[in-house]
């Protein structure tokens, strides 16, 4: 009887072991509604040729946070999150993150991962986001309409004076062709695509560490001048002063836009829903020349306590490969490794590449509290752009703003 | 005898009360539904909502116990207050616009005439509308580019720019007004409706008898036997704008520059957007005393002078 029970036992030990290495782990993560292009082809890749799998949830880009909030306090939350890269200090700073420092500095292409990416990343001297998808912005401009209205269609504007005297050439065919757009009403819309006017000219918003707002600066103003006599002269549409953003992309989309500021997304979007929109790309210039670019997109997070930590890692390198930036480069986001940015997006449309330059030398403010100040449709940065391009007094607008912004700095509970 | 008169008086008495007794419990039965989703739905997250008021409670991490100190915040939160003036100044126009808009309808249609179904139909069909799904529908009719009033002007050639009637406050507050009052004036209708039949029809013959005018049996007649019914409707309106929230969230985003914030709006925007859960329950617990105190002046107000009924 004892031997019977023994091999039973010994049956079960073996049988468990092996269903133990046969079975499986799955880890769950969370990706914004802006990635459900890319986000569930690179997933398959994955599940396809790995034994552990993604569980892959799209949640809309206005609920991700606060859906993930209300998770991590019932002990609900996803393995693993693709967050927008500005959230990260904010969420390192709440405690809620793994500091991946160790893993992510063994990584052999560590150095090649998108700077800015990597600076939003980190919270005190740690390391709790990596790259994961990313955005550049830059300018276009239609060249149909530019060869309409006398201009060169192979060159775009390098300076704030030839984006306002080209928006007014193609502004002057009439009908419903407009010179510009921008959202009007959308903080960060126009975080993306105006504040790279003032980095190009020198000028910036926040001090480096995010402890100080500098909206005082001569070269905001100036941007702001450019903006304000566009939409003077009427070379604006009508819609864009209340636009929260829905209209970014559209506008132009529909053919009707001489120049609009926007990212490189607008490259994969255009060619596959607009193929009628000739298109070119450029950098978004400064006041005089040079140029600038947000840098923006996802930081991949690992939520602190999380059992799948080996499944998280091993997915991130997969995106992190030839194969995974490749896939991510066909479905709309830039690759994040500069060392193979050049081989991801080689079969590609060639207007990636001005984009993926554009990346690399891009650009993230960083705050704890980004949000609070940038994206909130309430927030001090949106009431000050919508001010001061559409309303009368841009002094006590921008005035307004720097207090209102700094105050905000300053009740931040961690800085 | 005495045991006689005992056993005589005693027994009725005792069945009297196990009857009541009984009653009482099969009432409370009867009621225990009722309770537990009051209790469920409204006692407790009232409780936890104070309860998270006295914290300080971000969306992630620790919460600290901080005591009254939300509620010393608040009083130097000049957003809130400023929301709260203009949640009152909408809460007094539209409501204005509403009763203006819904009593002549209710005269209107409280009377069986040919076709009444079909105006009672059309005229409460918004109501039935989220005011989600409506405010969703008037901002693309309000759109300057693609919606129907601005496109149609500019293509009537009535104005000869596209008017954006969401970019400057006074045509953006209108907007949701008339949004509101064509929403919910059908609503409100039914219920004036349903006042204005429970009014004797003798009295008002009584009255024409007398010599009394239409004005003069308005103000004698309809409007005292209507005020409990005004009553209900006005503090239905009252409550229901003190807490409006969507149709300035999806239209307005709260803009032109932050001018159309709401109370709750703000409350929203404190706890989703600024992640201050606790600062936000707080907001909530002065934004609910304010509403109980409000609805309480209403109902002393209007039920005051009860020698009508």
């Amino acid at each position: 009887m004892r031997n019977v029970i023994a091999k039973l036992a010994l049956a079960a030990a073996v049988l468990g072991s092996g269903l133990g290495t046969a079975a499986a782990d799955t880890a769950n993560i969370w990706v914004r509604a802006d990635g459900s292009n890319f986000m569930p082809r690179i997933v398959d890749a994955y599940n396809k040729a790995h034994k552990d799998q993604i569980r892959l949830d799209i949640i809309p880009n206005a609920e991700i946070i606060p859906k993930y909030g209300a998770a991590a306090a019932g002990g609900t939350a996803p393995d693993a999150l693709s967050l927008d890269l500005i959230y990260t200090p904010s969420f390192a700073a709440a405690g809620q993150l793994e500091d991946i420092t160790d893993w992510a500095k063994s990584l052999p292409y560590f150095a090649s991962l998108s700077p800015a990416h990597v600076k939003t990343g980190t919270y005190k001297d740690h390391i709790y986001g990596l790259p994961f998808s990313a955005d550049a912005s830059v300018l276009i401009w239609n060249k149909k309409l530019f060869k309409q209205a006398g201009l060169d269609p192979e060159k775009g504007p390098t300076n704030w004076a030839e984006i306002a005297a080209d928006a007014e050439k193609v502004n002057a065919l009439g009908g419903n062709i407009k010179g510009f757009y921008f959202s009007g009403n959308c903080g960060g819309c126009n975080i993306f695509t105006f504040t790279p006017l003032i980095w190009a000219s020198g000028g910036d918003i926040l001090s480096a560490d995010g402890s100080k707002a500098t909206l005082d600066s001569p070269q905001l103003r100036g941007a702001i001048d450019l903006y304000r006599s566009m939409v003077k002269k009427d070379l604006v549409p009508a819609g864009a002063q209340t636009d929260t953003g829905a209209n970014f992309f559209a506008a132009f989309a529909a053919g009707n836009i001489g120049i609009s500021p926007s990212g490189a997304f607008a490259i994969g979007a255009l060619n596959t829903q607009y193929p009628n929109v000739d298109y070119g790309i450029t950098f978004l210039p400064g006041k005089d020349g040079g140029w600038s670019s947000f840098a923006g997109g996802d930081n991949f997070v690992v939520t602190k306590g999380t059992k799948k930590l080996a499944v998280v890692k091993e997915f991130l390198d997969f995106a992190y490969s030839l194969e995974g930036q490749t896939i991510l480069a066909k479905y709309g986001s830039l690759p994040v490794r500069g060392d193979i940015a050049k081989d991801a997006l080689k079969d590609l449309d060639p207007r990636y590449q001005v984009a993926a330059e554009a990346m690399a030398k891009g650009k993230t403010p960083y705050s704890v509290v980004f949000n609070d100040l940038i994206n909130s449709a309430n927030g001090p940065w949106t009431q000050m752009i919508n001010e001061v391009f559409f309303g009368d007094d841009v002094d006590g607008a921008i005035a307004n703003a720097q207090e209102t912004m700094q105050s905000i700095i300053d009740q931040a509970p961690q800085k | 005898m005495t045991t006689i008169t005992a056993s005589t008086t005693a027994p009725p008495r005792a069945r009297k009360l196990v009857g009541a007794g009984r009653r009482q419990w099969i009432g409370l039965i009867y009621v225990a539904p009722a309770v537990a989703l009051v209790m469920v739905f409204f006692v407790i997250p009232l409780g936890m909502t104070a309860w998270m008021s006295l914290h300080n409670w971000p969306l992630m991490g620790e919460h600290t116990f901080i005591g009254l100190d939300n509620y010393w915040a608040i009083l130097r939160d000049t957003r809130f207050w400023n929301a709260l003036k203009f949640t009152g100044y909408y809460t007094v126009v539209v409501t204005i616009a509403i009763f203006a808009v819904a009593f002549p309808l209710a005269i209107f249609i409280e009377k069986p005439r040919p076709l009444t179904n079909l105006y009672r139909t059309f005229f409460f069909m918004p109501a039935v509308v989220g005011f989600a799904s409506a405010s969703l529908l008037w901002s693309w009719l309000l759109n300057v580019d693609s919606g129907l009033f601005s496109p149609a002007a500019y293509d009537l050639g009535l104005i000869d720019r596209k008017f954006n009637l969401l970019a400057t406050f006074q045509p953006a507050f209108w907007s949701i007004i008339a949004m509101v009052v064509w929403k919910v004036a059908g609503f409100t209708m039914i219920i004036l409706m349903t006042g204005l039949q429970s009014i004797p029809q003798d009295l008002q013959e009584a009255a024409v008898i007398d010599g009394a005018g239409p004005f003069a049996r308005f103000r004698a007649i309809t409007l005292p036997l209507m005020r409990r019914t005004l009553a209900l409707a006005l503090i239905l309106s009252v409550a229901g704008s003190i807490l409006a929230f969507d149709q300035f969230y999806i239209i307005l985003r709260g803009g032109p520059r932050n001018q159309t914030l709401t109370a709750v709006y703000w409350i929203f925007n404190q706890s989703f957007v600024s992640f201050k859960l606790g600062y936000g329950a707080a907001l909530s617990m002065v934004l609910l005393v304010i509403l109980v105190a409000l609805s309480l002046i209403q109902l002393w107000l209007l039920r005051k002078p009860e020698g009508l009924d």
